[in-house]
């Protein structure tokens, strides 16, 4: 029968997809492991930066020698950078960055650049016709700090040169295995921590406060930026790894009910074609 | 009259012998008084020995071996002509209203040819039906044959009472009704709306119901054809007839086929199944001097659409209309489902170049949808492209409008039911598929008329 040829050959086609769900979900969670690792591992060091980076900033210091990554301007264009991953099958988790990154971006009452990171993304914000600085793809799984430098050099300069006057980073915070929540976060001009005036640091610079903003200024933004693209990976692949355990789940679920119809119209048929035989030679008989 | 006597009686079959050179012609009635009245049989072979095998077309209650038999020399004849209007008659033509008796000129023997190739016509004018999903789908012609396909409780019938509704009753000349093998109820509920509609005095009803024997379901089919082909070819008319249901035809002659001696063929049915569909098929047919438009319901035996009996009838059909239980089990009514429905004139050249590209671009998106509905029961919709995503939204907002409200379910529903003029229907799918309404939710498509209709409700809903 036709049909049972139709029911057997979908099976097939869900098996083989669940053969490949089940490996890519595998693969994913042994990624997974280490970029959590690498992810969080920065996290510390991260956040440690940007406190001592915000006192810094909040230091008072004459208008005329701010470093210029510290300048406040009226905002007339911003720039976003949008990390998102390379690959799909991920479940929601690049449609809802993307769509974060996106509504954002139509919010704004300014002139807005993209600069973006990752090919979800890429090819998500090309529909919309709006100005992309630059695009990034194909970093890896575990790219080095190296990697991530031109996309940091990119908004410093853009930023330095007065050609946009805000930053924003949209990336995937890792929350959990399970969880990871799509974030925008303000890169330039760094924000001025709440000078606590409780632990009131005083910090000494040698040789002087410009020397050392200099360099750790850029070192902070690059670090900034390689981190986020750290957590995006590591909500990558974890985010991957929970939407493939589903959809082999899923896939399972529809072979059991396939094999079930499969089961029922190969029992008919054999009914039918029995029934013809037994009726037809009783005839004859 | 040749006189004979009946020598084996099994069931509905009945074996009669006649003396050696009298013996009746095939298809000429035979009849026999019994006590409990007349019964009337036709003649289906003749037999070694003198007998003749015949199938009767009143039940056998009552019916003796040696009871006398009387050839009347002629098949069954039945009352034709502008007198059978308005009444309701069983399969020999007896009335089976209180209405006395029927006093026809004229009476027509029920077994006919169908008209020669040269008489015959193929009319391209579409007819509307009020119906979004059948006049997007499936356009029907004016003269043409259109079946209702569909498993047990998927709405048929209701199509079949609906199309009555509108058309008939739209419709200025007469109709002709024919029940076979469906519910007595149902013969009744008609007539009664018939009445109450007021067409009744155009139409001719004739009903050989689920209660009565096999031979009347293999016969009443033609003998409410032979009403129409009067009117067809003698006032030169336009008729519709309507059949509810057409399956149950070809089910009576699996039942006393193999009762005649016939050895039975695929899946049990009759060796001659397709020559018995031809000879009902065929006769339904438009000549150059008037028309049958004709509207049969199909009966689908488990949902498999490759059934023999079922098969049979495809060919003969300009129009298809598929029903299908799962948009039934949604809710969607009338449950056509747009992917199986056809028609032999959704062709630019008949309904013209926007209708044949709205309705051929909303079965490609129901397609698409249907291709990815795997990947969503398996990936999730996220794991869709915004196209993807944008199709399957669009997709269920077009099966939703291809749902109505209908004037003979009002009853059931409690929504009135309504009437969609093609144009309209054409205008809404077409704004659908062109993204216009791909804001308004989805509930908003469900069960309305025209697109308008859909942006009032979606208005209703927001509040």
């Amino acid at each position: 029968m036709a049909n049972t040829r139709a029911i057997r050959r979908r099976i097939k086609g869900v098996q083989n997809t669940a053969k490949i769900t089940k490996a890519m979900e595998m693969i994913a969670s042994s990624k997974m492991r280490k970029a959590q690792e690498r992810g969080l591992a920065g996290r510390p060091y991260s956040e440690k930066i940007k406190q001592v980076i915000a006192d810094v900033a909040a230091l008072p210091q004459s208008e005329s020698d701010l470093h210029p990554l510290l300048k406040r301007r009226p905002v007339k264009k911003i720039a976003v950078i949008h990390i998102t991953p390379d690959r799909g099958l991920s479940g929601g988790l690049d449609s809802n960055l993307n769509r974060k990154a996106a509504s954002f971006m139509l919010q704004q009452q300014v002139l807005v650049s993209m600069v973006l990171v990752g090919k979800r993304g890429i090819d998500y914000m090309r529909r919309f016709n709006r100005e992309i600085r630059a695009e990034f793809s194909k970093l890896g799984d575990k790219p080095s700090l190296i990697d991530t430098l031109p996309i940091a050099r990119i908004v410093m300069e853009d930023y330095s040169q007065g050609l946009v006057d805000m930053v924003y980073v949209v990336y995937p915070r890792f929350v959990n295995t399970m969880k990871q929540i799509p974030v925008v976060e303000q890169l330039l001009p760094i924000v001025p921590g709440e000078s606590n005036k409780d632990h009131n640091t005083d910090y000494i610079f040698e040789p002087d406060a410009k020397a050392v903003l200099d360099v750790i200024l850029p070192r902070f933004v690059e670090s900034e930026i390689y981190h986020a693209i750290l957590e995006s990976i590591a909500s990558e692949q974890s985010a991957r790894m929970v939407a493939m355990r589903n959809a082999t789940e899923s896939a399972n679920e529809l072979l059991e009910a396939l094999t079930l119809a499969y089961y029922k119209a190969r029992q008919e048929s054999i009914t039918s074609e029995l029934l013809d035989i037994v009726t037809g030679s009783s005839a004859i008989g | 009259m040749a006189k004979g006597k009946v020598i084996q009686v099994i069931g509905t079959v009945v074996d009669v012998e006649f003396p050696a050179n009298q013996l009746p012609a095939l298809y000429n009635a035979i009849e026999i008084n019994t006590d409990s009245g007349k019964i009337v049989l036709e003649v289906e072979s003749h037999l070694p020995n003198n007998w003749i095998r015949c199938v009767s077309l009143s039940p056998t209650e009552g019916l003796q071996r040696g009871a006398e038999a009387i050839d009347t020399g002629a098949p069954v004849k039945v009352p034709v002509g502008k007198v059978t209007l308005g009444r309701l008659f069983n399969v020999l033509g007896d009335p089976l209203d209180d209405l006395g008796e029927v006093k026809a000129e004229d009476r027509w023997v029920i077994h006919r040819s169908p008209p020669p190739f040269e008489d015959q016509s193929k009319t391209t004018q579409t007819l509307e039906t009020g119906l979004k999903a059948l006049d997007l789908i499936t356009p029907f012609t004016k003269g043409g044959k259109v079946g209702a396909y569909g498993g047990a409780g998927v709405g048929k019938t209701v199509i079949i009472q609906e199309l009555i509704r509108n058309i008939a009753s739209e419709h200025g000349g007469y109709s002709v009704f024919t029940g076979i093998g469906e519910r007595s109820r149902e013969g009744n509920d008609l007539w009664n709306e018939m009445k109450a509609s007021g067409v009744l005095g155009k139409t001719v009803m004739v009903f050989g119901q689920m209660n009565e024997p096999p031979g009347v379901r293999l016969r009443v089919g033609l003998t409410g054809l032979t009403m129409a082909e009067y009117f067809r070819d003698t006032q030169h008319m336009d008729v519709l007839l309507f059949i509810d249901n057409i399956y149950r035809y070809t089910l009576a002659g699996m039942e006393v086929s193999a009762l005649l001696g016939r050895m039975p063929s695929a899946v049990g049915y009759q060796p001659t199944l397709s020559t018995e569909v031809g000879d009902l098929e065929e006769r339904i047919t438009s000549t150059k001097s008037g028309s049958i438009t004709s509207f049969q319901a199909v009966y689908v035996p488990a949902d498999d659409y490759t059934d023999p009996g079922v098969a049979t009838t495809f060919g003969h059909l300009d129009a298809v209309v598929a029903l299908d239980r799962s948009i039934a089990a949604q809710g969607l009514y009338p449950a056509v489902d747009p992917l199986t429905s056809s028609s032999r004139i959704l062709d630019p050249r008949v309904v013209g170049e926007e209708h044949y590209n709205v309705a051929i671009r909303v079965k490609q998106v129901l397609q698409r949808y249907k291709d990815l509905q795997d990947i969503i029961s398996i990936l999730g919709i996220e794991e869709l492209s915004e196209e993807d995503r944008l199709t399957v939204a669009r997709a269920r907002r077009i099966q939703r409008f291809l749902s109505q409200p209908m004037f003979v379910s009002e009853v059931f529903t409690g929504r009135p039911g309504k009437y969609v003029p093609m144009k309209e229907t054409v205008r809404g799918f077409k704004e659908i598929l062109e993204g216009k309404h791909d804001t308004l939710p989805e509930q908003a498509f469900f069960m309305v008329g025209t697109i308008d209709e859909a942006v009032e409700a979606a208005k209703k809903l927001q509040q």
